[in-house]
């Protein structure tokens, strides 16, 4: 709940790839014969209508409705008050206010979508049930559809201007991780200097995760309090960048670096290059140099910034396409310890490896 | 849960409205959503979409079973089928998904969450003092805020100086807004690109929290000696915030303390400016959530002791432009604590 910058610059974010987006949903619409396409955004729940729009809701909850012509528009649960500041930071054709969102979608597809046209909403079991229910229990109801699949097709692989975002957004990361200095003695000293330069450099959010004594306990915590920072440590920085998330994760030791780390980074990148769509399999990178406690990989399919897609357990198993921006977690038990890694990725396919996103998209 | 008749209580959860679990289960989730089946006896189960929230769920309930899914919607409704409870509530009614509160579980959804609402907004006195303890947190948030605010200074830069303090203070959520500009300036939204520019009326709403419990301060500074109209147009925003902070007492509603407010306005020929066209609340509770019950004209929440509400008056004045003035406050038995202490100035940034 800490939003920091949020704005649209056209020179990162152009005008026309946000057109394209929906230009390629509404191709879709056409073929699936769907009258409307609903997406809901909230705090929490963003990414979807942010890569339609450029839209963030720092507060509240919106609806954007996407016909199949025209410039999709949002309904805003937001007063009217903030309207320009909604027209500012994004691309939009009409913002209407919606104090109920439900009710309003209802009134704006009576006057607009075609009569007895399917309307397809993104994520429509997690619809909240606020919104859901005055759709659900009117004429619309049993023309609802969940086109939550046919979103995750096209939403990736990932375009230029999302993958040069994400780059810049994975550089503060990775900037604020070498600014934080190894010698502090409590986690609110370390974190302070984290929070400081990334949101310096223009992050929109950060969330910090921190194992602050590996020697005690290697789980990562939410921040609340202070605690003391033992010899080795481990942080899991997640950032957002104009609405490009990332996630980097940065071991610690303040003696000597573990000869254990370097090999398990050694397997790790080898990990990396294996990946190959459309089906993450880390045993091509041969035998990890300890314990694989998890492993995940994660990426943007629907409103979730960054959603486990595949792991050691198979429980969200969703195909990625050739060049999907991915983020691969892996968590090892060592000899001497536990071990995060993470690493944000273009995937490869066949003999192509996957690529590191700096290597593709940073500058 | 005895008194409702329940057995057992599923409670859903995401970042952004984390208090139902924080009130339930006080855990407060990062990312994804999070499910919690509690029930009057027996093991209470979680349901969470990311492996690092799994570990660090269990880690706060060592004995509860946590369990990462994709979908945690469709893995409560297995449990549900599993388990013998007969009564079954679903809360709340804000993030509730359609996939549970389709069927019957929906019908207990306006009850539960009710119910939940009154559990939450009526404190105890230990939630009480918790929350008196975070405001020290908004106090000396507003004084970085105030050192941060610079000429040629860009809105973001004063955010990066806020939260960096809090982050050293072991506070892990903050919402706040800002604005800065003049007479053009209508709200407040998060931070943007634009430099402070000498004569800005630069306003924000600083809302950290501490063991869970929210805080609110609402202040404007002017870049460089305020003006005449701007002082003019503040000093109706102090007494505003005085008449309504006079009327919280037990006994007394929200709207009973946004009608004192809006009546400074009305006295003052700004009437309109206290409509949904210019402002939204004139306050609201506080507690696990940023935006309690709100403060608003005809709203009948009663006041009782140890609730917590932030009063301001924050709205558009014509010739000065959006300026915001806002304090937390405790109900006692006879009034109300105000627990903020900084000065309700338009304070002044040097140049």
């Amino acid at each position: 709940m800490r939003r920091g910058l949020i704005s649209w610059s056209p020179e990162e974010m152009p005008v026309a790839t946000l057109e394209a987006r929906v230009s390629r949903l509404q191709q879709a619409m056409r073929e699936q014969e769907l009258g409307a396409v609903l997406l809901h955004t909230s705090f929490a729940h963003p990414a979807a209508v942010h890569w339609l729009t450029n839209f963030t809701p720092y507060w509240s909850e919106a609806l954007l409705v996407v016909l199949p012509q025209g410039t999709p528009v949002l309904l805003a649960a937001l007063t009217q008050r903030v309207h320009p500041w909604i027209r500012e930071v994004s691309h939009l054709g009409d913002v209407v206010t919606a104090p109920s969102l439900g009710v309003s979608a209802l009134s704006y597809l009576g006057e607009h979508a075609a009569p007895g046209a399917r309307v397809g909403v993104v994520g429509l079991a997690a619809l909240p049930w606020s919104t859901a229910q005055p759709l659900m229990s009117s004429g619309w109801g049993p023309l609802l559809t969940d086109v939550s699949e046919l979103f995750a097709q096209l939403r990736q692989p990932a375009d230029m201007a999302e993958l040069r975002l994400a780059a810049r957004a994975e550089q503060m990361a990775n900037a604020a991780l070498k600014a934080s200095p190894v010698t502090v003695q409590s986690t609110n000293v370390w974190a302070s200097a984290i929070e400081a330069k990334a949101r310096l450099g223009g992050a929109e959010e950060l969330l910090q995760r921190i194992a602050p004594d590996l020697s005690h306990s290697p789980t990562l915590q939410r921040l609340e309090g202070d605690f003391p920072l033992g010899e080795k440590r481990a942080v899991e920085l997640s950032l957002a960048y104009k609405g490009a998330w990332v996630r980097v994760t940065q071991m610690v030791c303040s003696g000597p670096q573990p000869a254990s780390w370097l090999v398990a980074q050694n397997w790790f990148e080898r990990a990396c290059r294996s990946l190959r769509a459309p089906h993450a399999d880390l045993s091509l990178a041969g035998e990890p140099p300890g314990r694989l406690v998890n492993w995940t990989l994660q990426s943007c399919m629907g409103a979730e910034p960054l959603q486990v897609v595949a792991s050691d357990t198979g429980f969200a198993l969703h195909p990625l396409p050739a060049q999907a921006l991915a983020l691969l977690t892996v968590h090892l038990q060592l000899a001497d310890g536990p071990w995060y890694a993470s690493q944000m990725l273009v995937l490869g396919t066949g003999d192509n490896d996957s690529r590191r996103l700096q290597d593709v998209a940073g500058q | 849960m005895g008194q409702a008749g329940l057995d057992l209580l599923v409670v859903v959860g995401d970042a952004w409205r984390s208090d139902y679990l924080r009130f339930v289960v006080d855990v407060t989730p990062m990312e994804g959503v999070a499910m919690v089946a509690l029930g009057r006896t027996g093991t209470t189960c979680v349901w969470v979409q990311h492996p690092a929230e799994a570990a660090r769920w269990q880690q706060a309930l060592p004995l509860a079973v946590v369990v990462c899914v994709a979908d945690p919607a469709t893995a409560v409704l297995a449990h549900l089928a599993q388990v013998p409870a007969s009564a079954v509530g679903l809360a709340p009614s804000q993030v509730a998904p359609l996939s549970l509160a389709a069927g019957t579980l929906g019908e207990t959804l306006a009850a539960c969450t009710t119910m939940l609402d009154g559990l939450m907004v009526n404190k105890s006195l230990e939630e009480a003092d918790a929350l008196a303890r975070s405001v020290r947190l908004a106090d000396e948030g507003y004084a970085v805020f105030k050192q941060a605010a610079r000429v040629g200074r860009r809105e973001f830069e004063l955010v990066a100086d806020v939260e960096a303090w809090f982050r050293s203070q072991g506070c892990p959520e903050n919402f706040m807004i800002l604005g800065s500009g003049g007479p053009e300036l209508r709200s407040m939204h998060p931070a943007g690109e634009r430099r402070l520019a000498p004569g800005d009326l630069v306003t924000t709403e600083l809302t950290p929290c501490a063991d869970g419990y929210y805080t609110q301060i609402c202040r404007t500074l002017v870049m460089g000696e305020p003006s005449q109209a701007q002082r003019d147009a503040f000093a109706v925003f102090r007494q505003a915030l005085e008449a309504g902070i006079a009327v919280v007492r037990p006994g007394a509603t929200h709207g009973d303390v946004a009608k004192a407010q809006n009546d400074v306005f009305r006295q003052h020929g700004l009437g309109d400016y206290v409509t949904s066209q210019y402002t939204r609340v004139r306050g609201h509770g506080l507690g696990l959530f940023v935006d309690g019950p709100h403060v608003l004209e005809g709203m009948p929440l009663v006041l009782e002791e140890n609730m917590t509400l932030v009063v301001h008056p924050n709205t558009y004045h014509p010739v000065a432009g959006y300026i915001v003035l806002g304090d937390t406050v405790r109900v006692t038995a006879t009034g109300c604590e105000v627990l903020t202490t900084t000065p309700r100035e338009l304070f002044s940034v040097p140049l």
